[in-house]
């Protein structure tokens, strides 16, 4: 039962990120993103409609054609996220050495231990 | 284990810090500086156990912005002052069944240091890389970068 419907969900499954990847160059109707992909037309047809209700893409009517086109700032929540994580191991001992250099003036003040 | 083998398993940083190695020693490995640095910017931690000896235990608690719980701990194995440390460690829920290799070097009145995680298999390095567990989700950011671009030319 997929009820969770954010860009984490949306990027979840490898086709949707194809799917993403595809937008990003253009926006296409639905023949032309199934023409990418082996799996059968109904089954692109959910994915468009699962990033559809993420908020990754929108479908614009022209004519009788449906358009997918992708929707970047949503996809920046997914950017924000893994920045949060950037080089944990670099950031701690930046972390440490800031905090050492921090106790070191800290104990020039007050003469030295 | 081959020495080359175990640099195949290991991330390692390297840094020369402008301080008396007693005051880098001292940072590192007493609890009341540890809570002010191990944990990322804004976060606080827990230090639930901190038995720094040969086969003492260590366990800092850090709570997540969405309720749940980032573990890290491990047990002791080797310490010598002022020159060695070498610790098991596992980051619940990312990095599980490390080891921990820093080491320290007088040098007038500076110190040189090296942390190193040292990783079960060459594989699970690799994938930690990748990760950016060491440098930055790497890979993983890059792609985003390059995608995010892309959309802002389009728009």
């Amino acid at each position: 039962m997929e009820t969770r419907r954010d860009v984490f969900q949306a990027i979840a499954d490898p086709i949707r990120r194809e799917i993403i990847d595809l937008l990003a160059q253009r926006s296409m109707n639905l023949n032309a993103i199934a023409e990418h992909f082996d799996v059968t037309r109904p089954a692109i047809s959910n994915h468009i409609k699962i990033l559809n209700e993420c908020g990754i893409i929108e479908i614009e009517q022209v004519g009788r054609e449906r358009f997918c086109k992708i929707r970047p700032d949503h996809l920046k929540q997914v950017s924000d996220w893994i920045g949060k994580y950037e080089g944990l191991w670099i950031q701690k001992i930046e972390s440490f050495e800031k905090y050492l250099y921090q106790l070191k003036t800290k104990r020039k003040k007050h003469g030295g231990k | 284990m081959a020495e080359n083998d175990l640099s195949k398993r290991t991330l390692s940083i390297k840094k020369t810090f402008e301080a008396p190695i007693d005051l880098v020693w001292e940072a590192w490995t007493e609890p009341e500086h540890l809570a002010h640095w191990w944990g990322p910017k804004g976060m606080s931690i827990t230090i639930v156990e901190h038995n720094f000896k040969v086969g003492g235990r260590w366990k800092y608690v850090m709570p997540m912005p969405n309720g749940s719980e980032f573990v890290s701990e491990g047990q002791y194995s080797e310490i010598i002052k002022f020159k060695k440390i070498v610790t098991s460690a596992n980051f619940r829920p990312m990095t599980e069944g490390v080891e921990i290799r820093v080491l320290f070097e007088k040098v007038g009145d500076k110190t040189n240091f090296v942390f190193s995680v040292v990783h079960p298999t060459e594989e699970y390095k690799i994938q930690q890389e990748k990760m950016g567990f060491y440098n930055g989700w790497g890979s993983t950011l890059t792609r985003f970068d390059a995608l995010l671009n892309t959309l802002k030319s389009m728009s």
